[in-house]
């Protein structure tokens, strides 16, 4: 296995740390030793001295959501997500990836998605509106949460911004990222995604990762959007405080459950809960913030769709500690997996639901 | 084991606690051959395969365990129980193969109790864990050892662990109150409803520090406290050790501070210089008082009268702030002795009489005897009738030998020779990393016929030797 000489020197010191066990959503999930940064570092490390296949490790790459916890953790600021990838996109080219991943690759390739799925019938009259404004779902959003979609666009609506919809803008090559990190197809998926953006003047981008992507790889990658890109929490925010959207403030006591690409990739964890004050009161529970932990993600929820339920749970487990009762979301894949393991008492709602209900 | 046998123990483990909870997938038996023990990690790095377990299992409670234990037990196949895997001394490599039982799905915290004072978990729970649940009710652990964030309770009960304010809060031994454990057979036991009885001996303390010899520990209830009002630190230099250790005593008599750390000539000038900043040569000792802030003035006076009578220089408050804040730090990479170092950890402890003594014998010992060999120190363990020395030594990699085989032996012999200086003047095989297979052939030199005892408990509640094989000298 190639890789190179700076993944190797992430590699060799992480193989034997532990000190960011604790943070880790899925190994907490599992209470499985493989599910730490160290266990990858270590069984890749002996793939790099010639002590084992990488096809015999290569599945616990996929059991790593990127989320950046143990990233964030690091006092040295080692970034375990990067050997990761690294070492994804070295098995494609070595042919090894596990088959369920091959799966996945598969319906993307012909289909367009790595659900192989079809929008939602109900979004077809939201398709197809002339703007100069681009309402970007996101894949996650559109093939697995289109009432969140539609949600987003009525707030939009009534704040008279009438975006458009446009299902193949919704690929931004987040999914190829994920899983095969950075191949000719997740740039050949950001490149198309770029053409179809640069027909807009401003980009609203629901989903974190993609915006996170926009922002951070397509730079690394140079590849050039034109078009002004604004996460939708930023675009809301701004429409509330330039008194196009009235939101008033009620008794509602909610708790942010922040989301990775945007507490860390990003750097912004306050415009949420900016939002969240304008409705109600935002009370914390443990793990927030910068220190924001997964609560599910839906590309690895089709092949370990026990552990996502369980790391959803987890959350559950933190809020319900600090009686949070009503969990405010900022990305799909979250608000679908709290939503499928929501405690009786509880409840998810989306950042645009808790807008609606308070306007 | 033959494949046919194979096979059937792997039918019988997932029938007793599920598919999805026993592999042997490469991924879990490698991840599992390598803790925190230098040997292993040497191993490792040089490319060569540990030992493996031919099964890891996770089961996720007591009733579970047992049954895995009776499958082991029928075909006398060895159980090496893993917690977070953060030990140094090896204890849960498993050497003879075999089953790996992996506890951390028994990480359940189902009671915080501020009525009594007391979290009780399973033995899997991720020490940080347990410790963030006792914040959200205002309370702590003070069980704050560099690992926090990655062992378990378990963990640490196995090994008899410590953390940075032991001094005034005890180690963990001193934090179980009770203990659920599966003995060998498979039974499922409780030690007594409280501890500090007259009820026979301490059935926790027989357990706690048994290193998976005897049986699993599976839950626990450990002590928790308010958090303190007032925590104040003080760093002084002194000029040698020897008015340190007279000061620290003459205050232990008086009052318990939390933290109490000093560092000989070598680690002042070598480790506290890099992170901590203190730039003078002498002997460096750190100091954390707690509680209620009147309470805490009155400590911080006693303090600076004593140690003014023994000559320390005050350095004031920042030295210690620095050190609590950096406290983990040291144990990051790039910050800590790391591969392709050689290094270890020879901690001991004895009463005042005879630390100094050790300390010297120690550092003579692996001096003289070893070319390129550092030897440093710090004692940050404290009674009012003697005190942790935690000796290091340090092999530079170009000293190193390359053969893992060699290197091996060198190492091994380092820490005979270590080892041996503290018990021929008075010290134990180890104060708080615990035995593992690092140092299990040194156990009997330090007991002598004492050791019948811990054989006795061996042969009688696991005859078929099944538990953790080859540790703490069993």
């Amino acid at each position: 296995m190639r890789v190179s000489e700076n993944t190797n020197y992430i590699l060799d010191n992480c193989r034997f740390c532990w000190m960011c066990r604790h943070v880790c959503p899925i190994g907490n999930a599992t209470g499985q030793e493989r599910n730490t940064a160290r266990a990858r570092a270590l069984a890749v490390s002996m793939v790099s001295r010639g002590a084992e296949k990488l096809e015999n490790v290569v599945d616990n790459l996929y059991e790593c959501s990127l989320c950046g916890a143990c990233t964030n953790n690091c006092m040295t600021g080692f970034d375990p997500k990067e050997f990761v990838q690294t070492v994804k996109t070295q098995a494609v080219l070595e042919g090894c990836i596990p088959p369920y991943i091959a799966d996945l690759l598969k319906k993307y390739a012909e289909t367009g998605n790595v659900y192989g799925a079809k929008a939602d019938g109900s979004l077809s009259p939201l398709f197809g509106k002339k703007s100069g404004t681009l309402f970007l779902a996101g894949q996650d959003a559109l093939y697995c949460a289109p009432g969140c979609v539609k949600e987003a666009l009525d707030l939009l609506s009534r704040a008279g911004v009438e975006a458009a919809l446009d299902e193949k803008a919704c690929d931004t090559g987040a999914a190829m990222w994920f899983l095969t990190g950075k191949t000719e197809e997740t740039r050949a998926a950001a490149e198309a995604c770029a053409k179809i953006l640069n027909g807009y003047r401003t980009v609203v981008v629901y989903d974190p990762a993609d915006l996170k992507l926009l922002l951070h790889e397509y730079k690394e990658w140079g590849i050039g959007v034109h078009a002004e890109i604004v996460g939708f929490n930023a675009f809301l925010l701004g429409l509330i405080r330039g008194k196009k959207l009235g939101v008033k403030k009620g008794k509602n006591v909610y708790t942010v459950q922040d989301n990775y690409a945007y507490a860390r990739d990003l750097d912004d964890t306050e415009t949420v809960r900016s939002l969240v004050e304008c409705a109600g009161e935002n009370r914390e529970m443990l793990l927030f913030g910068k220190e924001a932990n997964l609560a599910g993600h839906l590309v690895m929820r089709t092949y370990m769709p026990e552990v996502q339920r369980a790391v959803a749970l987890k959350r559950w487990e933190n809020a319900n500690n600090m009686e949070c009762r009503t969990v405010v979301t900022e990305n799909p894949a979250e608000y679908v997996l709290l939503k499928e393991t929501c405690p009786e008492g509880s409840r998810v709602i989306s950042v645009e639901e808790m807008l609606l209900e308070n306007l | 084991m033959n494949d046919f046998l194979f096979t059937q123990v792997l039918t019988e483990l997932e029938d007793a606690i599920g598919r999805e909870n026993c592999s042997t997938k490469e991924i879990d038996r490698v991840t599992h051959s390598v803790d925190y023990f230098w040997l292993s990690r040497m191993w490792a790095d040089r490319g060569r395969r540990m030992p493996e377990a031919d099964f890891v299992v996770s089961p996720k409670d007591a009733q579970e365990v047992s049954k895995v234990l009776k499958i082991a037990n029928y075909y006398k196949i060895p159980v090496t129980t893993w917690g977070g895997g953060g030990g140094t001394q090896g204890g849960a490599i498993p050497v003879a193969g075999g089953i790996v039982l992996d506890t951390k799905r028994m990480d359940k915290i189902y009671d915080v109790n501020t009525d009594s004072m007391y979290v009780e978990c399973g033995a899997g729970a991720i020490y940080k864990h347990v410790e963030w649940a006792a914040n959200e009710k205002g309370c702590t652990t003070m069980h704050y050892p560099s690992s926090l964030t990655c062992s378990t309770v378990g963990g640490f009960l196995a090994h008899r662990g410590i953390g940075v304010v032991s001094t005034k809060y005890g180690k963990i031994d001193d934090m179980a109150l009770k203990l659920e454990v599966v003995l060998p057979n498979g039974d499922i036991i409780e030690t007594s409803p409280a501890p500090k009885h007259a009820a026979g001996p301490d059935l926790n303390q027989i357990f706690i520090g048994s290193e998976g010899t005897l049986g699993i520990i599976t839950k626990a209830q450990m002590r928790i406290y308010e958090q303190p009002e007032s925590r104040k630190f003080r760093g002084f230099l002194f000029k040698d050790m020897h008015s340190a250790f007279l000061a620290a005593k003459e205050v232990l008599q008086k009052f318990k501070p939390s933290v109490m750390r000093l560092f000989d000539e070598a680690e002042t000038v070598s480790l506290i210089k890099k992170i901590v900043g203190v730039q003078k040569p002498g002997a460096f000792m750190t100091l954390a008082y707690e509680g209620p802030k009147e309470l805490v003035e009155v400590e911080e006076k006693i303090v600076l009268s004593v140690f003014g009578k023994y000559g320390a220089e005050d350095l004031g408050s920042e030295y210690g702030e620095k050190w609590w804040k950096e406290k983990i730090t040291f144990f990051y990479p790039g910050h800590m002795l790391d591969i392709p170092q050689m290094f270890g950890t020879m901690d001991t402890i004895a009463p005042y009489d005879k630390i100094e003594k050790i300390y010297w014998a120690m550092k003579k010992a692996i001096e003289t005897q070893f070319e390129h060999v550092k030897f440093i120190a710090h004692f940050s363990h404290w009674y009012e009738w003697g005190c942790m020395v935690y000796d290091r030594f340090i092999v530079e990699k170009e000293f190193v030998p390359e053969d893992p085989a060699e290197a091996m032996r060198l190492h091994n012999r380092i820490w005979s020779v270590g080892v041996r200086a503290a018990l021929e003047n008075g010290g134990v095989v180890n104060d708080h990393h615990g035995v593992g297979l690092k140092l299990g052939r040194l156990m009997k030199e330090q007991y002598g016929p004492a050791m019948q005892v811990f054989e006795g408990l061996k042969k009688s509640l696991d005859p078929n030797g099944i538990m953790n094989p080859f540790k703490l000298g069993l």
